[in-house]
């Protein structure tokens, strides 16, 4: 069905296999093409602007959809005519910050998008200068230009409340401003990308292939294993590299110790975030068990350091394995005792339930990922439709629930983590004898290749482009907050000021993200600034 | 014997942050930490004495600096009234719903000096306060209504300690969840909610000034305790100081566990339960009526 629709259009079909599909359209056909896949079930995954000027001689931009029934993701590359290509926002609102973010940092004008403004690059960047062109340079400084902040209009009805740069809510420099009546929220706006790092420039300027492992890793702090994991597989995706099964089988294990801990961190932080301090503390206890495992696998507690292009550092002998069993059986009572605990206390399920609700339609539209997509009863994991590592080979359920509100979310969250401690022993259980590590391998210039992984937050995406030799063209890693962060807005919109922190929280947010404005007025999405949002309040 | 007030006001400073710091080690070592010595809430207060205050400019300074200073005059003015390790105290008819006054004063210029800073956490703060201030304040009247009908008066000295009845226990055990939730703890601790608001109302005030706020917090609930106790312990003095201090210690250990076991409530819900719990105090009061 994807084929046939490339196909109708006069696409080029650069590469078709079993996962992905990979097919040059025309500009003229772009949104056409794009609405098409979006009706067939596509969701936006993430978008890729890449300088190939010294291959091509014009920059390109990618677009990675998702299609669930197909389970196959699609890319569509088009060339920028004059620097130009149609943009597609207002066909799938998902394409809005990728499209952007390649505005941004590559220099490609979006005809047609509905809001042109800068997403990531602070307001005193200087115009016209692009830090992912190919002549800018990683260690160039460029100087600040001078901004005016504009003046805001205010409405005495409306308080302004700033939650963020800084507020303990939040664990990260990022902020929501929230518009109250009363104790109602009746607008609310995001900034963010406060801490953007260049680390794709680094990548591709400065480090060979088999050090960016441990640069991905660097990209979060909860979840970095599923980042390297990801980017591993996206080069072995281009140089078809064939990865021993054992070293599988210990990425999947990581990645499940990971998402215990990531997930026993979020429940300890929701209910600190509901006042129920003594739940904070004891999650946070249990979860001292997986660190104490990762650190037992890979000698670090956190940023393991295991994965390399092509298989894993360290193996896991009979006596880890021993160990490993024992301490698992321990923390499953202890993390099934507190965590029924939490869920049988009525006044913090009454705070969960009915509150932050997204509903599918928009869940869909934006392209929501992971637990808060599952929690809106979207039947997607990327460890069971896109099988990578040994997921194949095991056997999970997947949680789904209809309601999209926090409780859902809570209750997603509450039966993976019991999935998890499954998926381990059974990887445990069946792990083959053999090689942990394929070194035997070339890579080719200019392949493309693409990684996925289901982090503990939803589908982490990394897209590859190889140079040759040992390095690469371009890197593009995609974080899942990425696409749950435009659906907080959404859920804020109507609800008391008291739930705002667990609605934020419930998404399990992981920043890295400059200036956007999302206001939501009656269900409707408005992105617009505050000015514009009081002229149609009245 | 008047002059033997004085050693109940001395008292009182000295205790009220000690009992703090006895409580934050019972609600350490219930959620599964050392927690600090219990001699923690002293220093801070000590530091934060010595800090220059700073003032907000958007606030209404006059209002917003005196505001702290009448908060802790008033709770410090109630202790004259109600005895703590001593039994003398100043009596004279009607010092109960003096006593009433003073705290609801104590609140309500806290949020009126929190609502002239200009902060609009603050202001969101003071908001929550006095909604939660009004929901109790029905409760508490009930109380008040059971306890003068029980003694047939409104002064301390006829009051204390109350006879054995059906009536007194249904009111003290009204009183007890009334002290709970205006010494604001979690699940009501609405208007202070670390993670929402910031510590709302306290959020702009510094230095002395938020000193003489805390202060005036720990005062306020060690006031809750002592009028507590005062109902149930008999007036010998000998057996008297013992009981007041143990029934401290008692006090303090079932409040700060209870806390422990809590989630935030939402103010609506937190509303929705005092309006249950008035009701309750209605059927209390009119069984006080009955003379059970």
């Amino acid at each position: 069905m994807l084929i046939e629709i490339l196909e109708k259009n006069g696409s080029k079909i650069i590469r078709h296999d079993e996962n992905i599909i990979i097919a040059l359209v025309s500009n003229k056909k772009l949104k056409k093409v794009a609405k098409e896949l979006f009706d067939a079930g596509c969701y936006y995954a993430t978008g890729v602007g890449v300088d190939e000027r010294p291959k091509n001689g014009a920059f390109a931009m990618y677009h990675i959809l998702n299609c669930e029934d197909e389970k196959r993701y699609v890319i569509i590359k088009t060339f920028a005519e004059e620097l130009k290509i149609p943009s597609i926002t207002p066909v799938i609102c998902g394409a809005n910050w990728a499209e952007r973010e390649a505005m941004d940092m590559i220099g490609i004008e979006f005809e047609g998008h509905p809001e042109p403004e800068r997403l990531i690059m602070p307001d005193d960047w200087p115009n016209g200068v692009y830090p992912l062109r190919k002549e800018f340079h990683y260690n160039q400084k460029v100087p600040a230009i001078e901004v005016k902040p504009k003046k805001r209009k205010k409405d005495p009805k409306i308080m302004e409340v700033p939650v963020g740069p800084f507020h303990p809510t939040l664990h990260e420099p990022e902020s929501f401003e929230l518009y109250i009546e009363g104790e109602k929220i009746v607008g609310a706006s995001y900034r963010g990308f406060h801490v953007h790092r260049g680390l794709e420039k680094l990548a591709e300027e400065r480090l060979t292939l088999n050090q960016v492992p441990f640069l991905a890793e660097r990209i979060c702090g909860i979840c970095g294993f599923t980042h390297n994991c990801a980017y591993c597989q996206a080069v072995e995706d281009a140089a078809k590299i064939e990865v021993p099964e054992r070293a599988e089988y210990i990425r999947t294990i990581l990645l499940e110790v990971e998402r215990l801990h990531s997930h026993l961190l979020w429940f300890g932080v929701a209910c600190h975030l509901l006042g129920f301090d003594s739940g904070f503390m004891h999650t946070w206890r249990i979860r001292e068990a997986f660190m104490d495992i990762a650190e037992l696998l890979t000698g670090n507690r956190k940023t393991y350091g295991m994965n390399l292009v092509g298989g894993v550092r360290r193996d896991i002998d009979e006596n880890k394995k021993k160990k490993l069993l024992e301490i698992l059986d321990k923390t499953k009572k202890e993390t099934k005792e507190i965590l029924d605990n939490v869920a049988e206390m009525k006044e913090l399920i009454n705070r969960m339930e009915g509150v932050g609700v997204l509903p599918k339609k928009e869940a869909r539209e934006i392209g929501v990922v992971g637990p808060v997509a599952r929690a809106s009863g979207i039947d997607t994991d990327i460890r069971r439709d896109h099988p990578y590592a040994a997921y194949g080979e095991l056997d999970f359920k997947v949680p789904v629930y209809k309601e999209g509100d926090v409780l859902a979310r809570f209750l997603v969250r509450y039966e993976e983590t019991f999935e998890s401690f499954w998926i381990v022993e059974q990887a445990l259980d069946q792990m083959p004898q053999g090689e942990i590590l394929n070194e035997d391998y070339e890579l080719p210039e200019f392949a493309y290749g693409l990684g996925y992984t289901e982090a503990p937050r939803g589908e982490d995406v990394h897209f590859v482009i190889t140079e040759g030799g040992n390095k690469l063209y371009r890197w593009r890693p995609r974080a899942p907050t990425y696409n749950n962060l435009p659906a907080v807005p959404i859920m804020l919109m109507g609800e008391k000021l008291a739930d705002a922190p667990i609605i934020i929280a419930s998404i399990d947010p992981c920043f890295s993200c400059t200036d956007h404005v999302a206001i939501i007025e009656k269900g409707r999405v408005c992105r617009c600034s505050l000015e514009e949002y009081l002229r149609l309040k009245r | 014997m008047n002059f033997l007030v004085v050693i109940n006001i001395l008292f009182a400073l000295i205790f009220a942050p000690l009992f703090d710091g006895f409580e934050r080690k019972v609600k350490a070592r219930l959620q599964n930490r050392q927690g600090p010595s219990i001699f923690q809430t002293w220093w801070d207060l000590i530091k934060l004495f010595k800090r220059p205050p700073v003032i907000p400019s958007d606030s209404i300074k006059r209002l917003y600096i005196l505001a702290p200073y009448i908060t802790f005059t008033a709770v410090l003015t109630a202790y004259l009234i109600v005895p703590t390790l001593l039994p003398q105290s100043l009596n004279f008819a009607g010092d109960f719903i003096l006593v009433i006054y003073l705290i609801s004063l104590a609140t309500l210029i806290f949020s009126l000096g929190a609502f002239s800073s200009g902060n609009p956490y603050a202001q969101l703060g003071s908001n929550r306060e006095v909604s939660l201030l009004m929901s109790e304040e029905l409760v508490l009247a009930f109380v008040v209504g059971i306890l003068a009908l029980i003694g047939r008066s409104l002064s301390f000295e006829i009051l204390f300690p109350l006879p054995l009845k059906v009536s007194s226990i249904l009111g003290l055990a009204l009183l007890f969840v009334v002290i709970y939730v205006s010494s604001a703890r979690i699940p009501f601790d609405i208007p202070e909610a670390e993670p929402e608001i910031i510590e709302g109302p306290l959020i702009e005030y510094s230095g002395k000034h938020l000193a003489l706020l805390e202060y005036s917090i720990y005062l306020k609930r060690f006031l809750l305790y002592s009028l507590f106790l005062n109902f149930i312990l008999p007036k010998e003095t000998t057996i008297r100081t013992g009981g007041f201090l143990l029934g401290l210690i008692v006090l303090s250990i079932v409040y700060s566990s209870l806390e422990a076991y809590y989630g935030r409530f939402r103010l609506d819900q937190a509303i929705k339960l005092m309006k249950k719990l008035s009701a309750v105090a209605l059927v209390a009061w009119l069984i006080a009526l009955m003379g059970w």
